[in-house]
């Protein structure tokens, strides 16, 4: 599997660095699994990722599907760290207005309080 | 192992697609061919089917065809029409049925829905009885042959007929009064799926059936079971040998053939291991007032368990074979259906022309477009579904409908994609979506068109080009979305270009995309799709898409 994800817990926010691609198949529903496993205990989520080169058309459902779902549940979630490619992706498919982004994972976790 | 058959000379065999009727009188079978309706039996000499017995009526019965089925009725004989042993008046037949006619003892008749030149396992068996293959071949081995031949013919059905033939066949080899053989379903249990008696009759699952012993069998590691309840003591629990007066019972599991091969190495199996590998079960048994079968060999009943297992096994391949082809059967028609579906009449109208080009990739990709003209207006959309294959397939179709009928009704875009999102994210769909682009021109020009989450079009005007950003969220992604469309004017000569991620995102060897500089350069010099695809083409080389690529181009030609 091309995705690997690290959390951490910093001020009460759950940092999640996603590191590789997100894809639809394996990395998709590792990406669903682990956010749902989170978002059961922490209402905080804060999604880095820097290290995320590539997102397809299924990925970008998912995090739509989780971020949204998320969302309903009254958990606030985040995204820092976007790669140009992941923008473009976003911003072309304007779901850029839809996700709460930030420059830095300092701003987003400031953004939190 | 010999096996003594019964020879069947009087067989015959009859042409093609009427059903048949088997005549069994003493040791003679005939076939009659059902190819008329009504069909009479009788004692007198004008019927179709004459028995000269005193206790058959002159006109005793008639068989007549309906709406495709068959059905006996009894034309108010003396004696009675009997179906598989119960008296009707008038009886619907099912294949296999078991006819006889005021006579329980004399000739009766077999019903077969089927040509007699179908694949009846049990008359292979008749027919291929009487050739000497090898005097060594058993029953269950010749069965085996008739299987390969089943499958090579992609017949159907082949499993019920096996196991009938089974169970007659274990009859006739252990001479027991009744035969059951069950197999087990995907939850582990067992269920009947053939029964028969020793007078050839139909039977099904009931209170007689030793279930303890078959539980017992099933349980146990050993080949076959023989309980003899004259010698066993302990009969508690056992109401079925008790109430059916049952006096011998031999159980045999089907045992999955390649596992038993293993279980010869390893002699001693561990107790899980035990049920894992058993495929079914046969159980034959015989009351007391019967002949006693306890003594069958042990033999017999080892080459029954071996043969039998791997004859059963192999006629579930054979099924799963079957399903398996005729599934894809089924897909091909559903690809054919999407496929004629996704074919694009392109409409003609004196303002504009438009053209497209899809380049796919290994499977069936969730890219098209097609083209819609009302009275005043032409309108293309291009779709790019999420995901691929089936799935992707069935988005479209739906998608492609709702589209096509909206634009027919001339609804305003921006109320046809908020519709397609509402249906999408109402049905809960679960993370499946589209972008797309949906463009509509007037005479003079006007051209209307709502982008969903789709690579901005290009509008390609005296060899500059302009992307028009304005830009909505994909469909079918988050219900509260709003969509509105852009308006442009065209001149005469102006081109507008969808193209589909697939061709900013088209990679050569070095791992560099098309990206839209070089689609903007070369829409702006090119006057055809062929030559931005022969561009796409050259920068790949000869690496592969990963995504379809899919370009549609409206041109405004003006009113001249």
């Amino acid at each position: 599997m091309a995705l690997k994800m690290e959390s951490k817990t910093i001020g009460g926010v759950t940092v999640v660095r996603c590191i590789g691609r997100i894809i639809f198949g394996d990395e998709a529903a590792a990406l669903r699994s682990t956010l749902k496993d989170i978002l059961s205990t922490s209402k905080k989520v804060l999604l880095d990722l820097s290290e995320v080169n590539y997102i397809d058309s299924g990925g970008l459902g998912t995090l739509v599907g989780v971020y949204s779902s998320a969302r309903s549940a009254g958990a606030d979630i985040k995204l820092t760290g976007l790669s140009q490619r992941v923008r473009d992706v976003l911003q072309i498919t304007k779901l850029v207005t839809v996700f709460e982004v930030y420059d830095s994972e300092q701003k987003a976790l400031a953004a939190f309080h | 192992m010999a096996i003594g058959s019964a020879s069947n000379p009087g067989l015959e065999r009859t042409s093609g697609a009427f059903p048949s009727l088997i005549l069994v009188q003493a040791q003679e079978q005939r076939s009659l061919v059902l190819d008329h309706s009504p069909f009479s039996i009788g004692r007198k000499i004008d019927k179709d089917l004459v028995i000269a017995d005193p206790r058959v009526s002159r006109d005793h019965a008639l068989i007549t065809s309906e709406d495709g089925a068959f059905y006996v009725a009894d034309q108010g004989s003396k004696h009675g029409t009997f179906v598989n042993g119960e008296r009707v008046e008038r009886q619907k037949l099912q294949r296999n049925d078991r006819l006889e006619f005021g006579v329980r003892d004399g000739a009766y008749v077999i019903f077969h829905p089927i040509s007699n030149t179908s694949n009846t396992a049990r008359e292979f068996l008749s027919q291929i009885s009487g050739l000497q293959i090898s005097t060594d071949t058993t029953d269950l081995e010749k069965l085996t042959m008739f299987l390969d031949a089943a499958r090579k013919l992609n017949t159907t059905g082949v499993l019920d007929e096996i196991l009938v033939t089974v169970a007659d066949t274990t009859l006739k080899l252990t001479r027991a009064e009744r035969a059951f053989v069950f197999l087990k379903t995907e939850d582990g249990s067992l269920r009947l799926a053939a029964g028969r008696n020793s007078k050839g009759e139909v039977l099904i699952d009931d209170t007689t059936i030793s279930h303890s012993i078959l539980d017992e069998a099933l349980h146990s590691a050993s080949e076959f079971l023989v309980t003899d309840t004259s010698q066993s003591l302990d009969l508690a629990g056992r109401h079925s040998i008790v109430a059916y007066d049952l006096r011998t019972v031999i159980c045999i599991p089907l045992r999955k053939p390649q596992v038993q091969a293993r279980r010869e190495v390893t002699a001693i199996t561990a107790p899980e291991q035990i049920g894992t590998d058993i495929i079914g079960a046969l159980y034959v048994d015989s009351r007391f007032a019967s002949r006693d079968i306890s003594s069958v060999s042990n033999d017999i009943l080892r080459a029954i368990a071996t043969e039998a297992a791997q004859l059963v096994e192999n006629a579930r391949l054979v099924q799963a074979e079957e399903a398996a082809r005729r599934y894809q059967q089924e897909l091909a028609i559903a690809s054919s259906i999407q496929q004629r579906l996704m074919e694009v009449h392109i409409p003609e109208v004196p303002f504009a022309r438009m053209s497209g080009r899809n380049l796919q990739c290994k499977e069936i990709g969730g890219d098209f477009y097609d083209a819609v003209s009302t009275e005043d207006h032409f309108a293309v959309f291009l779709v790019d579904v999420c995901g691929k294959g089936v799935s992707a397939a069935l988005l479209a179709s739906t998608l492609q409908g709702m589209v096509y009928s909206h634009l027919v009704a001339r609804m305003p875009l921006a109320e046809i994609v908020a519709a397609v999102n509402r249906f999408f994210t109402q049905k809960h769909l679960g993370e499946k979506y589209a972008t797309m682009v949906i463009a509509r021109i007037n005479r003079s020009g006007e051209l209307e068109f709502v982008n969903c989450g789709h690579v901005p079009p290009l509008v390609v005007s005296n060899h500059k080009v302009m992307r028009p950003e304005a830009g909505n969220l994909p469909v079918g992604l988050l219900a509260d979305a709003t969509y509105e469309s852009s308006h442009l004017q065209l001149q005469q000569g102006d081109r507008l270009l969808l193209v589909t991620d697939g061709v900013t995102e088209a990679e050569n060897a070095r791992g560099d995309f098309y990206e839209n500089e070089r689609l903007e350069a070369t829409a702006a010099q090119s006057s055809s799709l062929d030559e931005i695809l022969a561009s796409l083409a050259k920068f790949c080389g000869g690496t592969p898409l990963n995504d379809d690529c899919t370009v549609v181009e409206l041109v405004y030609t003006g009113l001249t």
